[in-house]
């Protein structure tokens, strides 16, 4: 029984307090203040909507927030206390919010929040984002009901979002889990998600939690996790995703050393599993994802490809230990163009052979990852500038590239595991 | 007179005769201890290298960067560095036992300040790789770091860093096997000021505009959208 260990005397007091659940609803947070009362405030609203019978509770787990984030949490409702018991609906909905102590970030907070489903006996679990001020009620019975009734044990969130919108998921992450594992998510790094009991115990069992690369993006992990376990997996389509602005942001570096470094990592935990994967079969999609014409804000594509150049410039003597020559000579020959495109084929390929070189310890892991970044501006400033603007058009662009990971897929594994039978 | 003259010459041919009977079974040892050695000293060599070629120890001291070093310098290929570095140790070791047994005055010495020398070398050595590990890692991280944030000169800098590195491990390699203690020392105090005074000076006075630059970009008022901004891509 791990939960014990975890959750302090004075936490696991308000549980029993609580008693049994049917649904939790976690929200972990680190100053957040500013915008976790939208975010609570929907998550009881949802309950309330959708889940009039079920026994709920929502969950603030905080990391040590200094601007008052859990005065902001339980400023959300009537009470003054920590734990507030609200009148609703046909059953009372419980509020907690709880500090957790150790490293700050996601991942401690999932961690604790998997003990206390497991310890009030939760059949679903949801995790919400306290930055997204988009959300509305529907997000939560989206992500729940798949699982409450329709046997889902993870349930990832699809956005309504344009095609153009995000590049890094749909030029890097969303085709490479979907060639490496063989499923069509949207949104392998979204910030929501629900499970049943079952995978949640099993996440909290199976994960390990002080591997620094699952810390810094828990969320990829649990998703390799759900993949690799053969649980039903399932799509809610969710609105659009707006987030809170925020004074500082990581910088693109940091974002995809962190997302490939969990994405990596999975690959090299599930191994055996997904080498031995076939072509890719899609997710059940739970309701109807809206389609969005309206275009995101545009990306500066002249300061990506101004990057890429010098990227490719300055870093030669790296990229020339980790691209085969004709690759190589390709990249060099695109970044003296005036407007660089790194066609299909040629962004698999160096997509494939920086996840040879970081899995043959080309170099440090981290080294590996931050060359990539001034290759991926160069595809990305290409995607964003060449070719049609239409949501379709563009889709089918995405559409093709999925495709060419896919194919080029034997190459993965052969880089991989050059010599299998050893 | 006579007689004391061929006395004399029969006592020198004796001496002599006596200092031939003496030292020729020596120096014979001498040339055959050599010839063991050498022999023995290029079977060690030529399983070392062979070793270490069969271990990649090449593609290792890439990753170091010490292989980029031998090659600037046409030095041989690391493995056959360290081939060298073996046969040598082991001949010179050799010598100096076939010279101890001739039994010079002050042989013994030199046999053992060798063997009191081989320890410092290694820790020398060690010191290399380490420094040379240590600058590589450092000259790979501020290249990337500095590539990334757009910085100018990217190039320049981490190779000065790698750079300094590599001559604050050479020293400390100097200092341990007590080659020109003193001389490296002070070489290294001067050149190691004079490089971070003239930073100083070309930073702060002739650099001004980049300093300004350089903190501008550091800490930017976020008006204008920059690649660099992570949450914008996902």
């Amino acid at each position: 029984m791990p939960a014990p260990r975890l959750l302090s005397d004075e936490l696991v007091h308000d549980l029993i307090a609580v008693g049994q659940v049917d649904v939790l609803v976690g929200i972990p947070s680190l100053n957040h203040a500013d915008c976790i009362a939208t975010v609570v405030r929907a998550a009881h609203a949802g309950l309330d909507r959708s889940f009039v019978r079920e026994r709920t509770v929502v969950i603030n787990v905080d990391g040590g927030s200094t601007d008052g984030t859990a005065d902001v949490v339980r400023g959300a409702g009537r009470g003054e206390s920590e734990t507030l018991s609200l009148p609703s609906g046909l059953r009372t909905r419980h509020r907690i919010s709880a500090p957790y102590h150790g490293v700050p970030g996601k991942a401690g907070a999932l961690r604790m929040l998997f003990a206390m489903a497991d310890l009030l006996q939760a059949r679903a679990v949801a995790v919400l984002d306290p930055e997204v001020t988009s959300i509305d009620p529907n997000w939560v019975t989206s992500l729940v009901r798949p699982v409450l009734r329709d046997g889902a044990d993870f349930v990832a969130p699809a956005y309504a979002r344009h095609p153009l919108d995000g590049p890094l998921v749909s030029q890097l992450i969303r085709p490479l889990v979907r060639a490496a594992y063989g499923v069509r998510l949207l949104e392998p790094v979204g910030g929501e998600f629900a499970c049943s009991a079952g995978f949640a115990g099993r996440a909290l069992a199976e994960t390990p939690w002080d591997e620094s690369r699952v810390r810094d993006a828990p969320d990829i992990w649990l998703t390799s996790l759900a993949i690799t376990r053969d649980v039903h997996l399932g799509q809610a389509a969710l609105g659009p995703r707006v987030v809170a602005p925020r004074d500082s942001r990581p910088a693109l570096p940091v974002v995809l050393a962190q997302v490939m470094g969990a994405i990596l990592f999975g690959l090299e935990r599930h191994e055996a599993w997904w080498i031995a994967r076939g072509a890719s079969e899609p997710v059940p999609m739970f309701g109807d994802l809206a389609v969005v014409e309206s275009e995101p804000p545009r990306l500066d594509a002249d300061a990506m490809a101004a990057a890429f150049r010098e990227g490719v410039s300055q870093l030669g003597p790296l990229l020339e230990d980790m691209l085969e020559p004709a690759v190589l000579a390709a990249i060099r020959e695109a970044a003296g163009e005036a407007e660089p495109h790194l066609d299909d084929a040629l962004w698999t390929s160096v997509v494939y052979q920086f996840i040879a070189a970081h899995h043959r310890r080309r170099m440090h892991g981290a080294h590996v990852l931050q060359a990539l970044v001034p290759l991926y501006l160069g595809r990305a400033a290409g995607f964003v500038t060449c070719g049609t603007r239409d949501a379709a058009a563009v889709s089918a662009r995405l559409e093709a590239l999925a495709l060419e990971f896919e194919r080029a897929r034997p190459e993965l594994v052969r880089r991989w595991n050059p010599d299998p039978g050893r | 007179m006579m007689e004391m003259i061929l006395q004399a010459l029969r006592e020198a041919w004796f001496g002599f005769v006596d200092g031939v009977s003496t030292y020729t079974p020596r120096v014979l040892a001498l040339l055959f201890v050599a010839l063991l050695g050498w022999l023995v000293a290029a079977a060690l060599a030529f399983v070392t290298r062979h070793l270490l070629a069969a271990a990649r120890f090449n593609a290792l001291a890439k990753r170091f960067g010490a292989e980029d070093l031998l090659r600037a310098s046409e030095l041989p290929a690391p493995n056959v560095m360290a081939a060298s570095l073996v046969f040598w140790l082991v001949w010179v070791g050799f010598l100096l036992s076939g010279v101890d047994a001739i039994g010079f005055a002050g042989a013994g010495s030199l046999t053992a300040d060798f063997m009191q020398f081989i320890p410092r070398l290694l820790v020398a050595v060690m010191i290399l790789a380490v420094g040379m590990l240590a600058a590589t890692f450092a000259w790979r991280a501020t290249l990337l770091a500095a590539v990334n944030a757009r910085l100018p000169s990217a190039r320049l800098v981490s190779a000065g860093v790698r750079s300094l590195i590599v001559i604050l491990a050479v020293a400390m390699a100097l200092e341990q096997i007590a080659v020109a203690t003193t001389v490296v020392l002070t070489a290294f105090a001067i050149a190691f000021g004079a490089v971070m005074l003239a930073l100083a000076i070309a930073f702060g006075i002739g650099g001004g505009d980049i300093a300004r630059r350089t903190l501008e970009h550091q800490f930017p008022e976020r008006e204008r959208p920059e690649p660099g901004a992570g949450a914008s891509h996902l």
